[in-house]
């Protein structure tokens, strides 16, 4: 199971307003652990008030740029994020667990492969891992970005991708779209919608010529995107996308434990599944919430019924039950609620618990 | 682009998922349930596999057999990497059962899972011979590959290109399979081969699942899975036929 290991900030870069890029640097022992493939991101956790916060940040980095950054850009309400952008400081040590995520294809020195990457906002994190990392790594593929932003201001990365271009001559094109603000071309103005799209497949970019494409943004702008895409003849293989942070589910709120176990025999059980919610009564011995599920008609899932795989986790919203194995679940998740419910018996005689959160 | 979506429209819609971070818990639970169904009849495939390897007449079949048992394995170990990501404990997960473990050949268990093992329900029948194991490895050959098209366009992408990658190894496994067929009926074994057809045919087409089946239609919802099982079924019955006509059988 991967685990947490501390970073040590050793630059923190005012990007725009409201993002910023961290420098992070591992421990000399855990340097090859961190190692990581362009497009992938870390995860951080950090308690606020008492509650652990996850936060997945995608490194914008490339593979031979010798360094690991992230970029944070403040979501509004975002206790992890607002901390990234307004307490950071070089010298802090900060927690996160080894670089995950696919969002790549495999590197090839001979390859000369046109690639596409659409990104709105921050979404540019990933894109510009990878726009660097292939540029370097193959010196005969081009890399055509449309960036979508609000306005200049709100652009992040805005000089390092003039210098790529720079750079690479020839072969790393950027088309800014802005939301609020006129360009010369109208085309470049307004969002990126299907009619967009399919300007831009007319007149700036030849859908055949294209190998394959990475998306990163929020959802709908990724539907849009990927459907015109695959109009345009792409396959699905060709299209990667990486969802946006801001659909990261929200803080693992701890619950009040209390472990005194109520006198009784019988439980009075309340699941809810795929939003339906349904109210029996079990035993407290010798049938486990998952069973007691099953045996009220509730297609709930599990597979191992061991305590090995996880499928059947759901949360205790409501009362306490007792694991008797736990091989999977972390103590977060522990503390958040989780439980398998295939090893989950009820101590108390009311228990609540959802499939759905 | 600030606008957000809720995960699920944007599932419902044909949008796929790259990191375990965004996966909702439903989403999270029923992708467990296909992937561990996964892993565990690929694990019991190879060990059932693993003994017709002695049945085999000759070298290119015992090469075949062999091949088909270690990569049957090795298929299961990359898609329980990625339950892993989840949180499986992986090395208990392995050997939770025992794969090889087989019941009489005349029990018939349907479509039913037996507890905790999530194999499709013919990979709990014995093989008997060498012809057996050439006709259950063409049935569920096909059928393998008309799974391997449905799951290779799941929408969590890191196990979409586990599958794409596995899609045409299990497909030389079926074609492995026909031709061992194909040497058999040109040696005289029609006879012990459509016995062996008419004892695996009903058994693999059970692993299709049921007809208007409501967990598909939550998977379907999540972008798990995109044809319904009796869609599936027709296709992998139609293959059969052209493959098995093909034969003269």
């Amino acid at each position: 199971m991967a685990r947490f290991l501390p970073l040590k900030v050793t630059d923190v870069r005012r990007e725009t307003r409201d993002a910023v890029v961290l420098t992070l640097a591992p421990r000399d022992e855990d340097r090859a652990l961190f190692d990581f493939t362009q497009g992938q991101y870390l995860t951080f956790r950090r308690s606020f008030d008492g509650e652990e916060l996850r936060r997945s940040y995608s490194i914008c980095a490339g593979v031979d740029d010798g360094c690991l950054q992230v970029g944070i850009k403040r979501v509004d309400g975002g206790a992890f994020s607002t901390w990234a952008n307004e307490n950071l400081a070089p010298g802090d040590m900060i927690e996160a667990m080894p670089p995950m995520g696919k969002f790549s294809l495999p590197l090839d020195p001979n390859a000369a492969r046109h690639y596409v990457g659409f990104a709105a906002g921050s979404g540019i994190t990933p894109v510009l891992s990878i726009v660097k990392t292939v540029l370097r790594r193959e010196p005969k593929s081009r890399f055509t970005l449309v960036y979508a932003n609000r306005q200049i201001s709100s652009i992040m990365f805005r000089e390092e991708l003039e210098d790529l271009k720079n750079l690479y001559l020839g072969r790393f094109s950027v088309l800014h779209v802005l939301e609020s603000e006129a360009q010369e071309i109208d085309l470049f103005t307004g969002r990126i919608d299907a009619a967009k799209m399919t300007a831009l497949f007319d007149r700036w970019i030849d859908p055949k010529s294209v190998d394959a494409a990475f998306i990163c943004g929020p959802e709908p702008m990724m539907l849009t995107v990927a459907q015109s895409l695959r109009d345009h003849g792409l396959r699905d293989d060709q299209i990667r996308f990486e969802l946006f942070a801001s659909g990261q589910p929200g803080r693992a709120k701890a619950r009040p434990v209390s472990k005194a176990t109520e006198a009784g025999e019988g439980t009075q059980a309340t699941v809810t599944l795929d939003g339906a919610t349904r109210s029996f009564s079990m035993p407290r011995e010798g049938q486990t919430i998952l069973d007691a599920a099953i045996a009220s008609n509730m297609d709930a899932p599990y597979s191992c019924k061991a305590g090995v795989c996880s499928t059947c986790r759901c949360k205790v919203l409501e009362g306490e039950v007792e694991m008797a194995v736990n091989h999977a679940l972390e103590d977060y998740e522990v503390r958040a609620g989780y439980v398998l419910s295939c090893q989950s018996y009820p101590l108390t005689d009311r228990v609540v618990v959802t499939y759905d959160e | 682009m600030s606008d957000t979506m809720n995960i699920e429209d944007y599932l419902a819609q044909g949008g796929v998922l790259t990191a375990l971070g965004n996966v909702p818990a439903r989403y999270r639970g029923e992708l467990m349930r296909l992937m561990s169904s996964f892993v565990d009849s690929e694990l019991a495939a190879s060990a059932g596999f693993a003994s017709s390897i002695n049945f085999a007449p000759g070298i290119k079949e015992r090469i075949a057999a062999s091949r088909i048992t270690l990569e049957k394995a090795d298929h299961a170990e990359r898609v329980l990497a990625v339950m892993g990501d989840f949180g499986t404990d992986t090395r208990r997960y392995q050997s939770q059962h025992d794969w090889a473990a087989r019941v009489e050949r005349d029990t018939d268990l349907g479509a039913t899972r037996r507890e905790g093992d999530m194999r499709l329900s013919v990979f709990h029948y014995p093989i008997n011979g060498w012809t057996d194991a050439v006709v259950m490895k063409v049935l569920q050959g096909l059928a393998t590959g008309v799974q391997m098209d449905e799951l290779a366009r799941v929408s969590y992408t890191p196990l979409a290109e586990v599958f794409r990658e596995i899609a045409p190894r299990e497909a030389r496994h079926a074609e492995l399979g026909l031709e061992g067929l194909g040497r058999i009926v040109g040696n005289g074994g029609q006879s012990e081969v459509q016995a062996s057809l008419a004892y695996w045919r009903p058994r693999v087409a059970a692993g299709f699942g049921v007809a208007n089946s409501a967990r598909y239609d939550t998977q379907a919802r999540f972008g798990i899975r995109h044809t319904p099982n009796e869609t599936l079924l027709a296709r992998w019955e139609k293959l059969v036929g052209e493959h098995l006509g093909a034969l003269g059988l």
